[in-house]
């Protein structure tokens, strides 16, 4: 069993599986659930950031728009003829920068982060607009394509991405001072304070990882669709927000893990895989998915009360 | 909680899976979405078509039109239920490509809807497509522009409002409407700027198109929306009726104002037209039947 937080999103995530399992014979082949991990690569690197971000109690509104401006930046050096490590690079460091503008304002600036991060979300897609005068830049060299389309032991690359860095961050989140600092900060900046935590540090550094993960997510869509798309990442915060909550994370900071996330991002992508099999019409599918998020949270929400309810009587 | 969580789910998806395929060939239509009527206007014809041949129709859509990453998900969890067909309206032209390689990877014949493939794009990738159905914006253009011609007795002044820049349906129309206009050198473009298919944009470059040139006669817009923006200006300049205005698309909208003598024309397309004879040619080609590479379906000019 694991442990505490994650464990209603993973009940969640079977308890879904099983009933595509039982409603369809196309759900549970080793190919329809590669595919399944393949496509929650870009969720899953994208609410990967937002952990963190959400653990020291923030929120990152722009990470959908920096996914366009970090996919532009990627395509426009592409184009250049820059080779792909190079391009990929200037990707990274395009969301990184726009990350530690975000927690520059938040810290140095003292400002919300909801309203940060909004102001970055028109700022990062605007440029990108700008940049690609609203057309989309394709016709690359042959050389990125293959991060979507490589299979290393038969596994699609973007799944493998995903795992590698959903693995990393929990380890640093886990392991290291730097992990255990951020949640203290999420869980009482004050008290961090006085124990002599860098709360304005570790504040700024957890949206620089947002924006790095981002611009991450946004080379996987790239490579993807081979195309560079200014309007692309649309409305992709509210996936990454959602992952996150499902896996169990407080909004209010503090306490939550990346594998919890990581089965979050695994239950949108199952749930709207399913609904494509089972030939759902696209309307009701918007509905299901909202029904899903807040009954996955509840699903939580009771677990928890009830291994709470059980360690106040032991004790 | 957790129990009658599971029982819901369940009989939620039971009874989402309604019907089953009965045995009946399952061929899936994927518009850029179905929050537009066009949209609903094909799955119409397309489902009245299955239905007499015989064929299961399933339709999945992604919430946004320009959501290609979506659409491509769409289109492989599609592979993945083994459809015997997939008939697709690209979201983009060119990011719909490694959707249809992968859909030719899995034997799944690709026929492609209104909205054209980049051929070079296609090419490059390796990819290749059963059918093109769709209408001619070109020939949408052309339409509008001898309207334009005729109205104007072969000499005028004209401004176009072009849709989004790099689009490519609105690019096609205006190629086909300046072609026309080629067939009449008496009439000249004096003024043609984006304003980006919205009707206040639209509103707004037609109020600076009558201050910079006062004698313009006629206006084409790229659609409907906007054709209605510059309706308002024209009324705004105190113009109403002295501004022959053509847009694209035959909305309700528009046709109540060429009604009612606001507009003066407007071409339609047929979206149920497009949706049947894509599920034709899905049903002929899993006969093992051979269909032509481009079938276009009409196009025509409403007027009063």
């Amino acid at each position: 069993m694991l442990r505490n937080r994650e464990t209603g999103a993973f009940a969640g995530l079977l308890l879904l599986c099983a009933a595509l399992w039982a409603a369809t014979p196309y759900f549970a082949t080793v190919d329809n659930l590669l595919n399944v991990a393949e496509q929650t690569a870009l969720v899953g690197v994208l609410a990967t950031g937002m952990t963190f971000v959400i653990l020291t109690g923030g929120i990152d509104l722009s990470v959908g728009a920096i996914v366009a401006l970090a996919g532009v930046a990627l395509g426009l050096a592409l184009r250049g003829g820059a080779p792909a490590a190079a391009a990929i690079l200037l990707a990274l460091l395009a969301g990184a920068a726009c990350g530690a503008v975000n927690g520059a304002l938040v810290t140095l600036g003292r400002l919300p982060p909801f309203i940060v991060t909004l102001g970055m979300m028109s700022v990062a897609r605007g440029v990108a607009l700008l940049l690609t005068d609203g057309r989309p830049i394709s016709g690359f060299p042959p050389g990125l394509r293959a991060l979507a389309t490589a299979r290393p032991l038969g596994v699609p690359a973007p799944a493998l991405v995903m795992l590698a860095l959903c693995g990393a961050a929990q380890l640093v989140l886990a392991r290291t001072t730097f992990g255990r600092y951020v949640r203290a900060v999420g869980g009482n900046a004050e008290a961090a304070r006085w124990s002599g935590v860098a709360v304005r540090a570790h504040t700024a550094a957890v949206y620089v990882v947002s924006g790095a993960l981002a611009a991450a997510c946004a080379v996987l869509l790239t490579a993807r669709l081979d195309s560079a798309q200014p309007i692309a990442g649309l409305s992709y915060e509210l996936d990454a927000i959602a992952a996150v909550v499902i896996g169990g994370t407080s909004l209010l900071g503090g306490t939550g893990t990346v594998l919890g996330t990581l089965a979050g991002a695994l239950t949108m992508g199952v749930l709207r895989n399913g609904l494509n099999l089972l030939g759902v019409s696209a309307y009701l599918q918007q509905v299901a998915i909202g029904v899903v998020i807040v009954a996955a949270v509840l699903v939580d929400l009771a677990l928890r009360r009830r291994a709470d309810a059980l360690a106040a009587r032991r004790a | 909680m957790t129990r009658l969580l599971a029982t819901l789910a369940l009989f939620a998806l039971a009874a989402c899976n309604r019907g089953g395929d009965g045995g009946r060939p399952v061929i899936a239509l994927v518009p850029k979405t179905m929050n537009n009527p066009f949209f609903v206007d094909m799955e119409r014809g397309a489902r009245a078509a299955a239905d007499s041949l015989g064929l299961e129709l399933v339709v999945q859509a992604a919430d946004r039109e320009v959501d290609a990453e979506r659409q491509l998900q769409i289109v492989e969890n599609l592979i993945q239920r083994r459809v015997a067909a997939l008939l697709v309206v690209p979201s983009g032209s060119r990011e719909i490509v490694p959707a249809i390689v992968k859909a030719n990877a899995a034997d799944v014949p690709v026929l492609v809807v209104d909205t054209r493939v980049d051929t070079a794009a296609l090419r490059a990738a390796g990819g290749r497509v059963a059918t093109f159905v769709g209408s001619d914006n070109v020939d949408g253009g052309r339409l509008a522009g001898r309207f334009v011609a005729e109205r104007l007795g072969g000499a005028g002044r004209v401004a176009v409002l072009e849709g989004v820049p790099g689009h490519e349906s609105g690019d096609a129309r205006l190629r086909g409407f300046r072609e026309a206009l080629a067939a009449s050198p008496g009439v000249t473009v004096v003024a043609s700027q984006p304003a980006d298919m919205e009707r206040d944009r639209a509103f707004q470059v037609m109020q600076n198109v009558l201050q910079a040139h006062p004698g313009v006669q006629a206006v084409f817009a790229c659609n409907d929306v906007m054709a209605l923006g510059a309706v308002e200006a024209i009324a705004a300049a105190g113009k109403a009726g002295a501004v022959t205005v053509v847009g694209f698309d035959a909305q309700d909208d528009a046709r109540a104002a060429i009604a009612a003598g606001r507009m003066h024309a407007t071409v339609a397309q047929f979206p149920a037209e497009m949706g049947r004879q894509a599920v034709v040619s899905a049903y002929r080609l899993l006969k093992g039947e051979p269909v032509p590479a481009e079938q276009p379906v009409r196009i025509e000019l409403v007027t009063k």
